[in-house]
């Protein structure tokens, strides 16, 4: 498999805006680290993604039980908010 | 050209959990905004998500009760794409092994069952709320508000195959869904308030091929009407293009509801990859068949059991199915009056029509206390058995929706029951007839219609409690004499 | 002998006995604070004043013999991705140059209970990706024994605050090795403990399925201390175990494999001369040492980039500059989304948070992302089945010694080699420490790494305290004092 980086889909993907500069840098650097990791992608196994347990330890989930605990005020909430307005965060318009 | 439609309906049914799905916030209902938050639901840095519980086992009953094979070892998928009011920007969701699949709902369809196919069913948390502010249309506004109280709140989507034809399959769907919701008490169910919440994937193809046209999604149908609406615009647009030598674009649509057109959303860039990946967060979580035994043990009567009882008093799978999608009260009163009646077709009437009519007019909910299913039952059989009239029992089943009264107080008191003695009204039919010689010449001269004149004397000239389909014989008889 | 350089038991037997006050030890390290920090900035927040009446209550309490336990009064420096209410929590980020956290990480809770004093919040690389603490925003820290060379990462920060005594102990993370590099290289013990024994809530996540909050100390003991003191099954954290510690031989009884991979080239010889020193001296004490194969560590960097960077690429999808944090112009909300973390993350971020996110991208998420789970299913396996022969594993925690800053800066490639031995524990969930063995000629610090089989927490630091006891590590840095 050739490691053709799409870097422009890939920010764009991740949502960080790339100056030309840095494109030319990152795709450099992530060729030469995807270069390194190729020894993994050419692995065969005999199990599939679906059989490993994603806790290092295997464990199995808790449930937690269906009780409401408070946590934050609503000033709490919003106190860290670049901006806000009538107790709701503001952001640009979010339909194009 | 022929075309076949084909429908997959999305499902996303809000569950009646206390607490969030991944955080012990409280679910509220309220325009009060941010103020059910915590660490998690609002993604600050640190934060970590623990399902519920509570919500697992109202999913479980869902994919046991539309016949999914539940999956044994479920896992929940990171599901990663950057939205405002999503806070994590990635939707805790499940992905290749969901909680239930390869289901069935059974439907009524053109009073007849028939069986939708179900895809999946699977868990995953809401998002927040978005208001685009500014001008007050969407499409120029200047910023936007968000509520983040809806974040996290536990949701179950419910997939479809492609299997459905019309759009009126698609609200009997979903008029079906819901009442299970409704019956298993895992929803409120209010399609106003947006517990439920469906899309849907239409395609047509060439009724000679075998392979489905391409797929349009459509969102932001709110109700069963614009469902209706919105396939059906879909599907003829569809056509038309297809029949102008147009290519389908695959592409989301929105139903415009004041317009009732399906309208391309502006899409985000770049075709959708979620990159999906199990979250690290969330160990494997394991439905075994101890856990699944319990849950089964808790399911209550189905929607379409509830119909197949209904059925066999005798009520056809029309009436079956709309009794069965009415309150549990009415349903019980139902089988309550029907054990003593017998008679599943008064019954029915009588529940569904005098009865629910009656107490909008008098604007009650619920039946009063005193009100029980034997007082209905008294009226039916008064009324069968010819001791009242119709009309009658009309009149006492208002008087004990205001007051604590038997019927046959009631039909006592106002004089209601009728006279059934041939003896007696023989003896006011001859009277009548005597003082109206003129008129008895008239209908022997063919004025047939006059003996409805002659019938309503004889009842008044009683006071009301003869039975007129006994008058009306007896009197027949005389006049041929 | 300076109180600071005491252990942790020892202190505490000093304040019961009332020979020495907690506000006399608190004064003490903010006075070595004074000497170093303009030299190390081995912190990003310093917290003297905002303890004094703590400080009080903690003499009091020792006055009235009602002190609340071993860390009564005990200053302790805390890792700046770990969430303390009321205070900035910044990751070493731009993008939370101004966050100030509502709610303390469970951690922070358990230490508040034995009134735990925080003398301030330490650097690290930012979101602790790095392996030297020369990614942050706000700085490098340099390392107390020569401060021209790094003192390693991502807790570096923590580990130098500790090596200048400027904290009797800290708090890192440890996603890759950062809690175990940095105390390797700053002559420290470095503890990460069995995954989902310490609660993550709280703790900024980098990776999920592989951060564990743990301490960096001057003695095994003081770990011991600290890991009691935040241990625990946490209802808030779903990847948090609640089973019971599991005891192996930790005397003369125990057997030891030495990690052929971990001792070929790649690796210094003044790294594996440390283990040579230490194998011997446990054969002396009549232990069995033998060679074990665990040929799946050969791939673990692999593993662990693309797995990683997979999570982090989630993980810090949430810094977008809506609820909090940076935000910067932008037309739309995905104009200032993309603006905000273009400025706000640095370059080693945004190189991660790129690699994941092409690791799980379509068309690439099978040979990628989905092959390092399944490679790193198997590695777990290899572990199980050497901890059927021996007890311990020891390897060398780092392959050289500290190394110049700037040194690595120019190829992320060569900076990630720095974590060749630390990371395999990591991918198990092993618990794992470093302890302090020696001095290079050119008197900068080296460790040993041991590592056990998931629970044995409890025993591998008993094991770690015999080993300690044995080799007598006494030295002290210096280079700190201006
Ligand atoms: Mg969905
Ligand atoms: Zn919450």
């Amino acid at each position: 498999m050739s490691n053709q980086f799409d870097i422009d889909n890939v920010s764009k993907l991740a949502s960080i805006e790339l100056e030309e500069t840095e494109k030319n840098k990152l795709s450099q650097d992530l060729s030469i680290i995807l270069e390194h990791v190729q020894a993994i992608s050419n692995l065969e196994f005999d199990i599939s993604v679906d059989e490993v347990f994603i806790h290092p330890l295997e464990k199995q989930l808790n449930l937690q039980e269906d009780v409401v605990e408070e946590f934050l005020t609503h000033e709490e909430a919003l106190s860290n908010a670049p901006e806000s307005k009538d107790g709701k965060f503001i952001v640009p318009p979010s339909m194009e | 050209m022929q075309y076949n439609p084909t429908i997959g309906i999305e499902t996303h049914v809000e569950l009646k959990t206390n607490s969030k799905m991944f955080c012990r916030c409280k679910v509220v209902d309220t325009e009060e905004p941010n103020v059910s938050l915590c660490p998690t639901c609002l993604g600050l840095p640190g934060a970590l998500p623990v399902p519920n519980k509570k919500a697992i086992e109202f999913i479980t009953l869902l994919a046991l009760s539309t016949n999914c094979k539940i999956t044994k070892q479920g896992m929940f998928h990171r599901k990663n794409y950057f939205y405002p009011d999503l806070p994590k920007n990635y939707q805790i969701s499940q992905f290749d092994l969901p909680v239930g699949i390869n289901g069935s709902l059974k439907i009524v369809l053109n009073d007849q069952e028939a069986e939708v196919a179900i895809e999946r069913v699977h868990m995953e948390e809401d998002t927040g709320k978005s208001t685009h502010m500014g001008t007050g249309r969407i499409d120029s506004a200047t910023s936007t508000a968000l509520d983040f109280n809806r974040s996290g709140v536990p949701l179950v989507e419910i997939v479809t195959k492609p299997v459905l034809k019309t759009s009126l399959e698609a609200v009997a769907y979903i008029e079906e869904l819901r009442q299970l919701v409704l019956d298993l008490g895992i929803s409120e169910g209010k399609l106003e308030k947006g517990n439920l919440r469906f899309d849907a994937n239409i395609s047509v193809a060439n009724s000679e091929s075998d392979v489905l046209g391409t797929k349009v999604e459509i969102k932001n149908m709110n109700s069963l009407r614009s469902l209706e609406r919105a396939i059906d615009y879909e599907i003829e647009r569809q056509i038309k293009a297809l029949n102008n030598g147009e290519i389908i674009a695959q592409e989301t649509r929105h139903w415009d509801e004041g317009k009732e057109v399906t309208k391309p959303m502006r899409s985000k860039e770049g075709s959708a990859d979620y990159r999906y990946f199990s979250d690290p967060d969330i160990p494997n979580m394991v439905l075994d068949e101890e856990f699944v035994n319990i849950i089964k043990s808790k399911m209550p009567k189905l929607p379409y059991q509830k119909r197949l009882e209904l059925m066999q008093t005798g009520l056809s799978i029309g009436e079956a199915n709309i009794l069965s999608k009415s309150n549990d009260w009415i349903v019980k009163l139902f089988h309550d009056v029907y054990s003593t009646t017998k008679n599943s077709s008064s019954t029915y009437n009588w529940i569904t029509g005098e009865l629910q009519g009656q107490m909008r007019k008098v604007e009650i909910n619920e039946l009063p206390s005193w009100f029980k299913a034997d007082s209905l039952s008294e009226i039916i059989n008064l009324i069968e058995s010819n001791k009242i009239s119709f009309s009658s029992g009309k009149v006492i089943l208002a008087a004990l929706l205001v007051k604590n009264v038997t019927p046959y107080d009631v039909a006592k008191e106002q004089n209601l029951f009728q006279e059934n003695d041939s003896e007696k009204i023989l003896q006011i039919v001859k009277n009548v007839i005597t003082e109206n010689s003129e008129v008895v010449v008239r209908i022997k001269n063919g004025e047939d219609k006059l003996i409805g004149f002659l019938v309503g004397l004889i009842i008044k000239s009683s006071g009301g409690s003869i039975n007129p389909s006994i008058a009306k014989d007896l009197l027949s008889k005389e006049l041929e004499e | 002998m300076r109180i600071e350089n005491k252990s942790i038991r020892e202190i505490n037997s000093l304040f019961q006995k009332k020979e020495i006050k907690p506000s006399e030890l608190y004064k003490q390290v903010f006075e070595n604070t004074a000497q170093s920090e303009s030299v190390l900035h081995a912190h990003l927040k310093l917290f003297e004043e905002d303890n004094l009446n703590k400080v009080k209550l903690s003499d009091e309490r020792y006055i009235k013999n009602k002190s609340l336990g071993l860390l009564d009064g005990i200053p302790i420096a805390i890792k700046d991705n770990i969430n303390l209410k009321g205070y900035e929590t910044t990751c070493s980020s731009k993008m939370l140059s101004n966050y100030i956290s509502p709610y303390s990480a469970t951690v922070i809770n358990k230490l508040d209970e034995q009134q735990v004093l925080y003398t301030g919040k330490t650097n690290l690389d930012e979101f602790a990706m790095g392996s030297s603490t020369e990614n942050s925003a706000y700085g490098l820290t340099r390392n107390p024994w020569n401060t021209e060379c790094v003192p390693g990462g991502s807790s570096g920060g923590s580990a130098a605050s500790v090596a200048a005594r400027s904290s009797i102990a800290a708090l890192g993370s440890d996603t890759g090795g950062s809690i175990r590099q940095p105390a390797s290289f700053c002559g420290l013990v470095g503890f990460k403990p069995t995954y989902g024994t310490v609660s993550r809530f709280g703790l900024i996540a980098f990776a999920s399925s592989l951060d564990q909050i743990g301490p960096i100390t001057k003695y095994v003991d003081d770990t011991r201390i600290i890991y009691h003191s935040i241990r625990g099954f946490d209802p808030k954290d779903a990847t948090s175990v609640s089973d019971k510690p599991v005891i192996i031989p930790s005397n003369k009884t125990a057997k030891v494999g030495v990690i052929k991979e971990l001792m070929e080239e790649g690796v210094s010889e003044d790294a594996k001369n440390e283990v040579e020193k230490i194998i011997k001296l446990l054969k002396a004490q009549g232990i069995e040492v033998i060679e074990v194969s665990l040929p799946l560590i050969k791939l673990a960097i692999s593993i662990y980039y693309l797995i990683a960077p997979a999570e982090c690429s989630a993980n810090l999808a949430r810094f977008d500059g809506v609820r909090y944090g940076l935000r910067a112009d932008g037309k739309t909300s995905y104009e200032m989304m993309e603006r905000t973390r273009a400025q706000g993350f640095g370059s080693e971020v945004k190189r991660r948070i790129l690699l994941g996110t092409y690791a799980l991208s379509a068309g690439y998420f099978d040979a990628y992302y989905g092959k390092a789970l399944l490679a790193r299913k198997k590695m777990i396996d290899e572990f199980n089945q050497i901890f059927k022969q021996v007890d311990y594993l020891i390897s060398p925690t780092t392959p050289t010694q500290a190394f110049k800053a700037g040194e690595k800066t120019s190829n992320p490639l060569e900076m990630y080699m720095s974590d060749l031995c630390t990371i395999p524990a990591n991918l198990a969930g092993l618990p794992s420490i470093s302890i302090p063995t020696g001095l290079s000629k050119e008197k900068l610090p080296l460790g040993v790494q041991i590592i056990s089989k998931a629970l044995t927490d409890d025993s591998l630091l008993d094991f770690s305290e015999m080993i300690e006891k044995e080799v007598a590590f006494k030295e002290e840095p210096s280079d700190w004092i201006k």
